[in-house]
């Protein structure tokens, strides 16, 4: 299907780059190296250079921690959406919060996306998507509180997780759909990690396919996450390629964007695997061929 | 040949749209084979090396194709000869470097009587078809080089 994201539109062949960009100073991958406006700046000029599509601009890390006040998130994001949005107008601006009225402010200064980390815990975001034009992306979190860690959260109906994601995720879709939201900007995500143990999102990347099945875009956020790390064994900054084989069977069933920290790495990953699918002709061939 | 005007590729699979990149590795090739078989008219024998259907029928219909002609068996309005020199003029090419490869595609340059066949194979040269063609220097050559240690002509006779 076709995506528009705000102001972009892009055909249903293409895999999409969505680089983090933190303005907070306690998440959990880069630790605050994104803070300072400048340096989150420059973040944006590098995935940017790099080939992003899209940038997802965060003021509140998702763990929990200090109480982050909706003005205090507001300052922390909305004059940089509107400086991003000024410096590159090609380029497409997700914001990551779950609050209706930061989300009002961000797409009246440029923001394309809303994406919605905690699956709807404020019924109002729908209805500010509908209004500005923008995009939503409507998660699984299997009904948590936003900024808490899941905590002995099991799915024991039949189809277990995977069917509760589907379930929740449509659901929301849908009531994005009502409240006048365009089927072509409504994106789907399993959110990996969110209200899930570690098993929990193994077989959500295994069973990614069903998903991708019901029609609607998938968006998935692998990058650096617990479950990599508890499935290697592995600390943050160690997880990348475990990360990327977690990107490749998404990509293979057809996940179409990719929320991550590092977007080269990525990239070559999706690339590879949509030439293997038979989605992307190789960029350059002749061996054989001449 | 019959007559009609006659035109020289050779046949590469990089030129056929199963197997196109992003990037295209023969840009410069391609137009020149489209613009040579864009001068044979609408219909167009195609004469290549090996059984009917195989790789050099298959490059020279899918240039056909591509410029709107059709493929006939007879009643045509120009021929297209698909064939190339040696294969082994580097030591990247296909056959790996040969020394005598760049004096066989010199003396194919200046005529095509009298082809060795048995140095042709071991040079990996798509000649068969290129006996009786009359000499480049009567043609309009509007390709000559050997990109990827093979040599590719394209030319056009008439």
């Amino acid at each position: 299907m076709t995506l528009e994201l705000g102001r972009h539109s892009f055909g249903d062949d293409e895999a999409l780059m969505m680089a983090i960009v933190n303005r907070t100073p306690d998440s959990f991958f880069d630790k605050g190296a994104t803070w300072a406006e400048d340096a989150a700046f420059a973040r944006v000029a590098e995935v940017v250079e790099q080939g992003a599509e899209i940038v997802d601009i965060g003021g509140i890390k998702a763990a929990p921690g200090v109480e982050i006040s909706a003005a205090e998130e507001k300052s922390r994001v909305v004059d940089f959406v509107a400086r991003v949005r000024e410096t590159w107008p090609a380029l497409v601006i997700s914001v990551d919060t779950w609050r209706a009225e930061v989300g009002d402010a961000v797409c009246a200064v440029g923001a394309d996306v809303l994406n919605d980390a905690w699956g709807g815990a404020d019924p109002e975001l729908v209805d500010v998507a509908a209004a500005r034009g923008a995009a939503i992306i409507c998660t699984h979190t299997g009904g948590v509180t936003p900024r808490t860690r899941p905590y002995r959260i099991d799915y024991d109906d039949q189809g277990g997780v995977v069917a509760a994601a589907i379930t929740d995720t449509l659901a929301y879709a849908e009531r994005a759909l009502a409240a006048g939201v365009a089927r072509e900007s409504i994106v789907i995500d399993p959110a990996h990690d969110f209200g899930k143990n570690t098993f929990h999102s193994l077989e959500v990347t295994r069973r990614i396919g069903e998903m991708v099945a019901t029609g609607w875009p998938v968006l998935v956020s692998l990058s650096n996450k617990d479950f990599v790390g508890e499935t290697l064994g592995l600390e943050v900054g160690e997880r990348l390629v475990g990360t990327l084989a977690a990107t490749s069977v998404c990509a293979l069933a057809g996940a179409r964007i990719y929320r991550v920290h590092q977007v080269v790495e990525t990239r070559q990953t999706v690339d590879m695997v949509w030439s293997i699918a038979g989605r992307r002709p190789p960029l350059r061939a002749i061996r054989g061929l001449q | 040949m019959s007559g009609v005007r006659t035109a020289l590729v050779p046949g590469v699979l990089a030129l056929l749209p199963s197997y196109s990149s992003l990037e295209d590795p023969v840009a410069a090739l391609r137009s020149a084979c489209l613009d040579a078989v864009a001068r044979l008219g609408p219909r167009i024998r195609v004469v290549a090396s090996g059984a009917t259907g195989g790789s050099g029928a298959k490059v020279g219909a899918a240039l056909v194709a591509a410029v709107g002609a059709v493929v006939v068996e007879d009643g045509e309005t120009g021929v297209l000869v698909v064939g190339n020199g040696s294969a082994t003029r580097t030591e990247k090419a296909p056959g790996h470097l040969d020394e005598r490869a760049a004096d066989f595609d010199a003396a194919l340059r200046v005529s095509f009587d009298g082809i060795d066949a048995a140095l042709a194979a071991d040079l990996w040269a798509d000649a068969d078809r290129l006996g009786g063609l009359p000499s480049l220097a009567e043609a309009e050559v509007v390709y000559d080089d050997a990109p990827f240690g093979v040599q590719y002509w394209v030319a056009v006779w008439g």
